[in-house]
């Protein structure tokens, strides 16, 4: 499913004199179904309320642009949000905050209860399975557990398979990562991969981590104030930097060294993942000392 | 001079499992020690019996000569090492920035015209004098936290704790606070204890402590702890990424000398070839 939003602006308390907020504002970009989208900005930026939109948790207001995703046009009234929002994952920061059942089974089929049409006993608990397996838990050690009985990171797990137990063509996650320790983030990351090779299609992930973003993304998408002010690959984000220090967004490692680099005249162009930027530092390495002799 | 030992410190918060098994270490006055270990370490164990949240169920724990197992030291105990937790919003009690502030001080009853000093002191030490009449709800998560330390700081702590204290903040705010942590450090020499497991705060430490499973298994600087990267890795932790970057190119081939562990290091290293 394609995501294609037109000049699409939100603006918060907007009855209220004095106190609106444009969150965002005339933002105009198209999320293509495959890709793997990074949203990056600063705190207020406007990406919350953007990703809020992709599964009608904030409508679209009337003269307030267009948004559809697939074939379901969220600036229509009419449109049918329960059957979006079972095609459209959403993964809040700290989703384990949100588990409430009292087994993992419960809670791993309450999304599928609610979006569901009449299913069966044996047909929840075959989706139910399969949402656990796909995140890495056994099913039968966990289903009767209490989900606060597990460990953060499993309990992370647990909330992204109620998310994928509809079977979500489009997941957005806002901050994936955030308070997972080294071992658990590497684990998660992994996951966002094999998801992404299963029926989910599209991934957009909101974060502030900027080296999770270029190594992981296949485009980026930059807010600022409300507005979507830059949008490509990670090459293309982080090629000139101007703008990005202007906003006073951190750097990726890559970029970073690729710029302390560039100052000192040496070329180390690349993709800005990690092993990119070491090929070309390896390269530009073996070209100056072949110079030398 | 040394202002906190713990001593074959075990405990247990359910008779059970043990979350801390015979941990000993010492932390000297001015000291900059960072606590690493994956969720689940024992590493916000060590916080709460630093100031006698809890009492530890073997060894001992004392502060400034202070040992917690003594009820009458309690106080003076928690006088000396101020807790800074995780979640700003959990921590802020008062609607206005400079009544949170008072709120330590007064409850030890300090008198009103120190409480006004000390308020001052704090917040110019936090660089947030200018918010002193705000109201805490209006400012950012990294703000809120630079409150937080006022509100330790105004009880004149010797040590101050960060449980993961920059965990739920956006980049800017974390860099805000680690900034006005490693000045009190640097310029008013309190000692700091840092529970965190984001890798590439610990570089700013004197000192790194691993712990594991409820086990001190490691300490050293963070050169020494970094270059043990196989233990780290095999408990689930990391090596900061510019260190990684620096192993993957001196694996192919380009000389790099041992120990970068930042970036700034590592540009710095890389113009040199």
């Amino acid at each position: 499913m394609q995501i294609v939003a037109q000049n699409l602006t939100y603006i918060y308390s907007e009855k209220s004199k004095g106190l609106a907020v444009r969150a965002i504002d005339g933002v105009t970009v198209t999320i293509n179904e495959g890709d793997f989208f990074g949203i990056i900005g600063h705190t207020g930026s406007g990406k919350s309320t953007f990703v809020q939109h992709l599964n009608g948790l904030i409508k679209v207001g009337k003269d307030k642009g267009g948004l559809t995703v697939g074939e379901y046009d969220l600036s229509d009234k009419k449109c049918d949000f329960k059957g979006l929002r079972a095609k459209v994952g959403m993964v809040f920061q700290y989703p384990e905050h949100q588990l409430f059942a009292e087994t993992v089974f419960d809670d791993v089929a309450f999304g599928l209860k609610n979006y569901g049409k009449d299913l069966s006993e044996e047909q929840i608990s075959s989706a139910v399975r399969s949402a656990l397996e796909i995140v890495g838990l056994d099913y039968d050690s966990v289903k009767e557990k209490s989900p606060f009985e597990l460990s953060g990171g499993q309990k992370r797990r647990v909330a992204i398979a109620g998310v994928i137990v509809t079977k979500p063509e489009v997941l957005v996650l806002d901050e994936p990562v955030a308070g997972l320790d080294p071992r658990g983030k590497t684990e998660f990351i992994d996951l966002l991969h094999r998801l992404h090779k299963t029926f989910v299609k599209t991934i957009i992930i909101v974060s502030h981590d900027m080296n999770l973003v270029c190594e992981n993304c296949n485009r980026i998408g930059v807010f600022s104030e409300g507005k979507l002010v830059k949008e490509g690959s990670p090459k293309e984000i982080f090629s000139s930097l101007d703008q990005i220090k202007e906003l006073k967004l951190s750097l990726p490692v890559t970029a970073f060294l690729t710029e302390v680099l560039k100052e000192k005249g040496v070329n180390a162009d690349n993709d800005f993942t990690e092993d990119g930027f070491v090929d070309a530092v390896v390269s530009a390495y073996m070209e100056r000392k072949r110079g030398d002799k | 001079m040394q202002i906190i030992s713990v001593e074959n410190v075990s405990y247990s918060y359910d008779k059970q499992n043990m979350a801390i098994k015979n941990v000993s270490f010492s932390v000297q006055r001015g000291e900059y020690v960072s606590i690493i270990g994956h969720n689940g370490s024992g590493k916000s164990t060590i916080a709460r019996l630093l100031n006698a949240l809890i009492k530890p169920d073997e060894g001992e724990v004392t502060v400034d000569g202070l040992s917690s197992l003594d009820k009458k030291n309690l106080f003076e105990i928690r006088k000396r090492v101020g807790v800074v937790f995780q979640n700003p919003d959990n921590q802020l009690v008062a609607s206005i920035v400079e009544d949170d502030v008072a709120f330590g001080p007064e409850n030890l009853g300090v008198p009103r015209e120190e409480i006004g000093e000390r308020i001052e002191f704090a917040l110019s030490a936090v660089g947030m004098t200018e918010f002193r009449k705000s109201s805490p709800v209006r400012l950012s998560g990294g703000q809120k936290q630079r409150i937080a330390i006022a509100g330790v700081l105004a009880l004149k702590p010797d040590v101050l704790v960060l449980d993961e204290s920059t965990a739920m903040l956006d980049p800017r705010g974390r860099k805000e606070v680690l900034d006005v942590v490693e000045k009190l450090n640097k310029e008013q020499g309190v000692t700091v204890i840092s529970i965190t497991h984001y890798m590439e705060e610990t570089v700013r430490a004197d000192r790194v402590l691993v712990m594991d499973g409820g086990e001190l298994i490691l300490q050293g600087c963070p050169q020494e702890i970094f270059a043990k990267k196989d233990v780290l890795t095999a408990i689930g932790l990391e090596i900061p990424p510019a260190m990684r970057i620096a192993e993957k190119l001196v694996a192919r081939g380009v000389p790099l000398p041992s120990g970068i562990l930042t970036e700034e290091r590592l540009g710095e290293e890389l113009c040199k070839l």
